[in-house]
């Protein structure tokens, strides 16, 4: 899909549809008359374009369901895409999109950096804001404790904790020496952190002989890779999850890194999932598909679904930047529907983020809810890389499915105390 | 020994890279007097080119060995953009350097947004055909053949420019066109086709570059800026306009690179400006560069 900036993407429908289903619903006219504008701030360039242009194909999905369904609460849902960059001119296309679009909820943005600074000026704003994924944590701290307009994504460490909790099921004992390779920011230190603090929780003594840290975009890995071989670890844990990752797996193929018995774990691969293809990415690896993993044996008939109109309309298979953005768009649809039905008109933005608070709904990857605190809970997905598939690429065996209220902190809780006084079974 | 042996190898061939791109530079600003940003498009343009020739001759039938050959070509094909970019940087032969920053600069912006118009924004790759040459293993240390051909090449090409700037009659008439134009203008050398020359062959070298180090990585529209910004490192450290110094220069940088990676990663950048800063202060026309009288 090709979408240019500011470009409106007017999906299914008329009014038509819309004046049919307001005589049922008996919404006011006023309302009714308008379609729903709904604004998305998404990167469509760079090493993060790639998850940007899924998770449109992720919302593109979920509102031409909703128009073809009538609406939400009877409203046509019309998207305004913006182009999510740094956080300054991110952060203006938030003003735009509110105050010239008057759009009446915003949704997207992949990048940490650009969501700490937006859920802010959000707040300040009183606009409604889904986030698909980033976060508004610095670190681990949560910067928002009490948002009233922001709505965030799951920790980003979830995936960590998981492929750590797997590793050290699978592999407890059989590694003594331990090397990281982890995007120089605060995803790729608290991964690592994580992964040693749950190593030293279930008692694994190890010791860690490297860790790097390329910057996000470093796409030269020779240096990266000679140094974690020159180490000679008996497991490497890497959250490098753009553009980064197939190079870094070409490259410790080409180096002969993983000739040797080097366990592997990439909490975040499935970003990258179809460019890992079999030549150079071995079998036996931890792979996390986050929130979806789209070649689930038991999906369900939604997901399946998705996930051959996906592929029949893309040549592709998503990934789970899709389910967030699907997510985001179906947990609104809920809210509103939920508040105007209890309202019997349109509601307000207020009644919809009261409505939005401790909603469950079912998303493109499982069961997921948003808490009262506007943090939502996902189900995600991890397991061993395989060869044995009909792709170009390895796909999951052994795949281990977990709810995140195991994988990520409760409302108010320090993440470090969490991970050391929390009942986390393997 | 054999770890040592590894990283070496790994900076050796960062270096080999660099070189090509830095050598670009030197050789438009020693005899044009143009300090070039946009070379870090020309690289990531040869780049993007050379994946997408490697795609289409695969497509029509071609062995898969036969990618370097074809990196190689598509690179000194897209040097053709070579004397357009050079006539518009004829209006700013005598004018300021800021000039020549702004309009190098300008291009560099303008180039990708060309990048992103035919290619995209997506970061491009070329799986994983940098293995088709399969590896070589000297006891516990492997390494892809591609590598070491990438970085005979640049060897080739260090070598090779060095005769044709030294030994040919061609050569010679750059140099004395690089030491006093007017004097080389009086003297019958056509400076204008001169210029147009040296800037195509400056854009080739980044070109083939941009096509040579895809294989091992990918192409992305962040890949100019990341590379003129340690190309630059090069030529402080060499010294502006010195093809030696370019050599030099790479190496430094290549190695410095990879030694603080495997001793302190977090200082890979800090580690490479420490030494631009020192060349600055105590050398400061760099290692092979001419004091400014």
């Amino acid at each position: 899909m090709t979408t240019n900036r500011r470009q409106v993407l007017q999906t299914i429908g008329g009014t038509g549809a819309a004046l049919v289903a307001q005589s049922f619903l008996g919404v006011p006219a006023l309302a009714q008359n308008k379609p729903l504008r709904i604004g998305i701030i998404a990167p469509k360039s760079g090493v993060v374009g790639t998850i940007g242009e899924c998770g449109l194909r992720g919302t593109l999905f979920a509102v031409e369901r909703i128009n073809a369904a009538g609406g939400i609460a009877g409203r046509k849902v019309e998207l305004i895409v913006e182009e999510e960059t740094n956080p300054k001119d991110s952060i203006e296309r938030l003003r735009k999109l509110v105050l010239q679009d008057k759009v009446d909820c915003v949704q997207g943005v992949v990048s940490s950096g650009v969501s700490l600074a937006m859920g802010a000026v959000a707040e300040e704003m009183k606009a409604l804001l889904v986030f698909w994924d980033g976060t508004t944590q610095d670190g681990v701290k949560e910067t928002m404790t009490n948002p009233r307009y922001v709505f965030r994504s799951t920790d980003n460490e979830c995936e960590a904790v998981m492929s750590s909790l797997l590793a050290i099921k699978h592999w407890k004992g059989k590694f003594a020496t331990i090397a990281g390779i982890n995007p120089d920011y605060s995803y790729g230190r608290n991964n690592f952190a994580a992964f040693q603090a749950l190593l030293k929780k279930f008692g694994v003594e190890t010791k860690l002989v490297a860790d790097q840290w390329p910057k996000v975009g470093t796409l030269d890995l020779t240096s990266h890779v000679a140094a974690l071989k020159a180490a000679k670890p008996d497991l490497i844990f890497s959250s490098l999850l753009f553009a980064d990752l197939p190079i870094f797996m070409k490259t410790a193929h080409g180096a002969g890194l993983m000739d040797g018995k080097t366990k592997f774990v990439f909490p975040g691969a499935g970003f990258q999932h179809t460019l890992l293809k079999k030549e150079f990415t071995p079998e036996g690896m931890i792979f996390g598909h986050n929130t979806l993993y789209f070649d689930l044996e038991n999906a369900t008939p939604l997901q399946r679904f998705f996930v051959q109109d996906y592929a029949s309309k893309y040549k592709d298979y998503p990934h789970w930047e899709a389910d967030r953005a699907y997510f985001a768009m179906q947990i609104y649809r809920e809210g509103v529907e939920k508040a105007q039905k209890a309202k019997k008109a349109w509601p307000s933005t207020e009644d919809i983020i009261n409505a939005m608070e401790g909603l469950k709904v079912e998303s493109l990857g499982g069961p997921a809810e948003m808490r009262k605190d506007h943090i939502p809970e996902q189900t995600f997905y991890q397991g061993m890389t395989t060869h044995k598939n009909r792709y170009d690429f390895p796909t999951l065996t052994d795949v281990t499915k977990m709810y995140s209220d195991q994988l990520q902190k409760p409302t108010g809780v320090d993440f470090w105390k969490w991970i050391e006084t929390a009942n986390i079974k393997l | 020994m054999t770890s040592f042996f590894d990283v070496l190898i790994g900076g050796v061939f960062h270096a080999s890279v660099l070189f090509l791109v830095a050598a670009g530079l030197q050789l438009v600003f020693g005899v044009q007097r143009i300090v070039n940003l946009a070379c870090g498009s020309f690289y990531a343009l040869g780049a993007y080119f050379g994946i997408s020739a490697v795609n289409w001759t695969s497509a029509n039938g071609a062995p898969p060995w036969t990618f370097l050959p074809v990196l190689i070509v598509a690179g000194i094909l897209l040097g053709a953009i070579g004397p357009f970019i050079e006539r518009l940087l004829r209006t700013i032969y005598r004018r300021d350097e800021a000039f020549q920053l702004l309009l190098t600069f300008a291009l560099v912006l303008m180039f990708q947004d060309v990048l992103r118009f035919f290619w995209g924004a997506n970061p491009q790759q070329l799986g994983n055909l940098s293995m088709s040459y399969g590896k070589v293993t000297l006891g516990e240390v492997s390494f892809p053949t591609y590598n070491v051909l990438v970085m005979a090449a640049s060897l080739g090409v260090a070598v090779g420019l060095g005769v044709f700037l030294r030994r040919t009659r061609y050569g010679r008439v750059l140099r004395a066109t690089a030491e006093n134009r007017e004097m080389a203008e009086a003297l019958g050398a056509d400076v204008r086709g001169i210029y147009a020359t040296v800037f195509t062959l400056g854009t080739i070298l980044g070109t083939v570059g941009g096509a040579l180090v895809v294989p091992t990585a990918a192409a992305s529209l962040d890949m100019p800026v990341e590379l003129v910004v340690e190309a630059f490192a090069v030529v402080v450290i060499g010294g502006l306009g010195s093809m030696r110094g370019a050599l030099a220069g790479a190496l430094v940088v290549g190695l410095t690179r990879a030694l603080a990676i495997s001793f302190y990663a977090e200082l890979e950048v800090l580690a490479i400006y420490v030494i631009v800063i020192a060349v600055l202060v105590i050398r400061p026309a760099g290692l092979f560069g001419k004091p400014v009288e």
